[in-house]
C-alpha cells in the first residue's frame, strides 16, 4: 500500500451475508481507510447495496436476512447482537440511490436526527440547520422557505438535503449508495463536489455504476463480483493496472465505449428490423476485428441488435445507456 | 360468428345496466326516504325533531335528541376503545411480528369481521352486560364525571354497547391501517434509524405521520360501521328513550330505534315518517363518512403509485 500512515477506520473480517438461503456476501475481508472515498464497483447484483447495509445493520430490517463475520467500527463490531445499534448508526450517515426525505419541512428534516438525540434549544436547532444545509451546499437555495415540505424540492435538492440530515447527527462515516443515480447530470455533479469536499472530515464509502464516477471519486476501490471480493487497492493502482483479470473485464467492459472505434453509425429513429439490417451492412464494410459502434433508440434494439449480431458470428463488447433516450452498443466484426 | 358477437355485445350491455342499477340504488333509497319523511318535515320544524327531548308519539311527539346522542355516545364510546388498540395492533403486526405470526393473525383478525352481528350480540348480553353490572358499583363509587351509577346498572347500558361495538369494528380498523403501515416506504424507516433513531421513535416520528391520512380513513370507516351498526347493539344497549348521563346507563341509539318499532303501531298519524326520517339520517351521515374515507383512500393509493 502507498500510504502506510494511512488509518483503517471500517476492518471487515470474513462477512458474509444471507437471503433466506441466497449467499449474498462471500468471506469478505477488507480495510476501509480513513478520512478517504473508498468506491465499491461492481456489477448489478453482485452485492454491493447488502455490503453497506451491513456496516449499519440496515439489513436487519429485511426479513430472513442475516449476516455472520466482524465489522469493526472504533474498536466496537457492529455485527455483535449486544451492542446499542443506534449509536452506530448514528455514527454512519446514510445517502440514498433515491433521496428519502421524511414527511415534514426542511427544517424538521434536519433536526430530524438531533432532536431524537434529546436537543431541544430552538436556537442550537436553528444553527444545526443553517451549519448543515451550507455544507451540503443548499442553504441559499432554501434559506427563505425552511419550513415548506421536503418533498417539494427537486431530486437534486432533496438528495442534498438527505446529505444535511445525515451530517447533522455528526457522524465520522457517510456511506452513499450509488447517490447520484436518480439525479439529473448537474446535481449529480454536484453531490460529487461535496463528497470531495467531505472527505477531509469524513471517511466516505460509495457505491458505485459508474467508473468514471468511481475514477473522479475514489482514493480506493473495492471490486464486488458475485458476492466475492475480487480486488481492493488505490484507485490509482486499481485503475490503471489491475492485479485481477476480472477486474481489468469489468472496468474495460465499461471502458469500451471510449476506445476508438472504427466506424459508427447512428440508427436513432430506426426500428427493429431496419436497425439490426442498417449495423448489418456497416458491419460488412469493415475488415475482421475492426470495432463498430452503434447508437439506437429503440428500446427493443438494445436486446435484439446485440443477439442478432452474435448469432452472426460477431463479439458484442458492450451495452451501455449513454443518456435517458440512447444506447450504445459496440460490436467487434 | 354473428351469434357470439351478439352474445358479447349483450353481456356488455347487461353488465353496465346492471352496474348503473347498483350505484342508482343509492339514490333510489335515499329519494325514498326523504319522500316518506316529508309529512314530518313539514308538520314540524327540523330544529325541534333534532333538539325535542320528549319522544311520545301518541301525543305527535318526535324528539330525535336522545337517540342521536344515544347513537354518538355508543360509537364515540366504542371508538375510544377500539382506537388505540386496533393502532397499537395494526403497529405490532406490520412492524414488529414474525412473517409467520402476521401470516396467522390476519386472517383471523378477516374472520372477525365476518361473525354475523347478532352472534356478537348474543355474546355481549351473556359475557359483556354481567361484566358491566358487575363493575358499575366499583366504579360508579368513584365519582368520575359520566362513570357514576346514581342508580343500579342491569349491565344493559352504553358501555356494553360501547364494548360489544369496539369489538365489531377493531378487525375494519385494524386490517385497514395494517395495510397502511406496511404501504409506507421502506426508505422512511432506512432515513429514520439510519439517524440513530431506535424503532419506536422510527414508528412514533417518522412511520406513523407517513402513515397518518390512512390511518385517519381507518377510523372513518370504523366509525362509520360502528354508527349503523343495529343488531349486536340493540341486544345490549338498554333500550331506553332518554339522555344518558353515565356510561351504565342505557340508552337507545337510531338504529335499534328504527329496527325495534317499524312495522308496529303504525297507525299512528307521523309515527312512520319519523322513523324514516330517522334512517334518512343515519344514511347521509353514514354516506358522507365512508365517502370522506374512501377518497382519503384513493388520494394515498395514487401518491404512492407515483412515487
Ligand atoms: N431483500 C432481498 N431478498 C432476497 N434477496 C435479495 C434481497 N436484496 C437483495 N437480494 C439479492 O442479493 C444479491 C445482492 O443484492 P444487492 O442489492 O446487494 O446488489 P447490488 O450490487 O446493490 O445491485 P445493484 O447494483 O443492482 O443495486 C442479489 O442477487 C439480490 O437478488
Ligand atoms: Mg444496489
Amino acid at each position: 500500500m502507498e500510504n502506510l500512515s494511512l488509518k483503517n477506520h471500517i476492518s471487515i473480517q470474513d462477512l458474509n451475508a444471507f437471503y433466506s438461503g441466497h449467499h449474498a456476501l462471500r468471506d469478505i475481508t477488507v480495510e476501509i481507510p480513513q478520512k478517504q472515498i473508498t468506491a465499491i464497483i461492481g456489477p448489478s447484483g453482485c452485492g454491493k447495496s447488502t455490503f453497506l447495509k451491513c456496516f449499519n445493520r440496515l439489513i436487519d430490517l429485511t426479513d430472513g436476512a442475516r449476516a455472520s463475520g466482524k465489522i469493526i467500527v472504533g474498536g466496537i463490531d457492529v455485527l455483535d447482537g449486544s451492542i446499542d445499534i443506534t449509536d452506530v448508526r448514528r455514527r454512519m450517515g446514510l445517502l440514498p440511490q433515491k433521496p428519502n426525505p421524511l414527511p415534514m419541512s426542511i427544517y424538521d428534516n434536519v433536526t430530524y436526527g438531533p432532536r431524537i438525540h434529546g436537543i431541544k434549544d430552538k436556537k442550537r436547532l436553528d444553527g444545526i440547520v443553517e451549519k448543515y444545509l451550507k455544507i451540503a451546499g443548499l442553504w441559499d437555495e432554501v434559506k427563505d422557505r425552511l419550513k415548506s415540505p421536503a418533498s417539494k424540492l427537486s431530486i437534486g435538492q432533496q438528495q442534498r438535503l438527505c446529505l444535511a440530515r445525515g451530517l447533522a447527527v455528526e457522524p465520522e462515516i457517510i456511506l452513499c449508495d450509488e447517490p447520484t443515480s436518480a439525479l439529473d447530470p448537474l446535481s449529480a455533479q454536484h453531490i460529487e463536489q461535496q463528497l470531495l469536499k467531505l472527505k477531509n472530515d469524513y471517511t466516505i464509502v460509495i457505491v458505485t455504476h459508474n467508473i468514471h464516477q468511481a475514477m473522479r471519486l475514489a482514493d480506493y476501490v473495492v471490486h464486488l463480483y458475485l458476492g466475492e471480493l475480487v480486488e481492493y487497492g488505490p484507485a490509482s493502482e486499481v485503475f490503471k493496472n489491475p492485479k485481477e483479470e476480472r477486474t481489468r473485464a469489468y472496468i474495460n467492459g465499461t471502458f469500451l465505449a471510449d476506445l476508438k472505434t472504427d466506424a459508427e453509425i447512428n440508427l436513432k429513429g430506426n426500428v427493429c428490423p431496419y436497425n439490426f439490417m442498417y449495423a448489418k451492412q456497416a458491419l460488412h464494410d469493415l475488415s475482421n476485428g475492426k470495432l463498430l459502434k452503434v447508437v439506437v433508440d429503440y428500446p427493443t434494439a438494445v436486446t435484439e441488435v446485440p443477439r442478432g449480431m452474435e448469432a452472426d458470428g460477431h463479439k458484442v463488447l458492450s451495452v451501455k445507456q449513454i443518456n435517458k433516450t440512447d444506447w450504445e452498443i459496440v460490436i467487434q466484426k | 360468428m354473428r351469434v357470439r358477437q351478439l352474445k358479447d355485445l349483450l353481456a356488455g350491455r347487461l353488465m353496465i345496466a346492471f352496474a348503473i342499477f347498483s350505484s342508482l340504488l343509492v339514490f333510489l333509497i335515499a329519494i325514498a326516504l326523504y319522500w316518506r319523511s316529508k309529512p314530518i318535515l313539514e308538520a314540524k320544524s327540523l330544529s325541534d325533531l333534532l333538539l325535542g327531548s320528549t319522544w311520545l308519539p301518541f301525543q305527535g311527539e318526535f324528539g330525535f335528541y336522545p337517540f342521536i346522542l344515544g347513537t354518538l355516545y355508543v360509537t364515540i364510546l366504542a371508538m375510544i376503545f377500539a382506537v388505540p388498540l386496533s393502532i397499537l395492533s395494526a403497529i405490532y403486526l406490520a412492524e414488529y411480528a414474525h412473517e409467520n405470526l402476521r401470516e396467522k393473525v390476519l386472517p383471523l383478525i378477516d374472520l372477525l369481521a365476518g361473525i354475523p352481528p347478532v352472534v356478537y350480540g348474543v355474546f355481549g348480553v351473556l359475557a359483556i352486560v354481567p361484566l358491566v353490572e358487575y363493575i358499575a358499583p366499583v366504579i360508579g363509587k368513584l365519582g368520575i364525571p359520566f362513570l357514576r351509577a346514581e342508580s343500579y346498572s342491569t349491565g344493559f347500558s352504553l358501555l356494553a354497547g360501547g364494548i360489544v361495538l369496539a369489538i365489531m369494528v377493531f378487525p375494519i380498523i385494524i386490517s385497514i391501517s395494517h395495510e397502511v403501515f406496511r404501504a409506507v416506504p421502506s426508505e422512511i424507516r432506512d432515513a429514520s434509524l439510519s439517524l440513530g433513531a431506535t424503532k419506536w421513535q422510527t414508528i412514533k416520528h417518522a412511520v406513523i405521520r407517513t402513515a397518518l391520512p390512512g390511518i385517519a380513513a381507518a377510523i372513518i370507516l370504523g366509525f362509520s360501521r360502528a354508527f349503523g351498526e343495529t343488531m349486536a347493539v340493540l341486544m345490549v344497549v338498554g333500550n331506553v328513550p332518554s339522555v344518558p348521563k353515565s356510561v351504565f346507563d342505557p340508552a337507545y341509539p337510531m338504529p335499534a330505534l328504527i329496527a325495534n318499532n317499524y312495522g308496529e303501531m303504525m297507525s299512528i298519524p307521523l309515527y312512520d315518517s319519523a322513523l324514516l326520517l330517522a334512517a334518512l339520517i343515519l344514511m347521509l351521515v353514514i354516506l358522507l363518512f365512508t365517502l370522506a374515507a374512501r377518497l382519503v383512500l384513493i388520494r394515498i393509493e395514487r401518491s404512492m403509485a407515483h412515487g
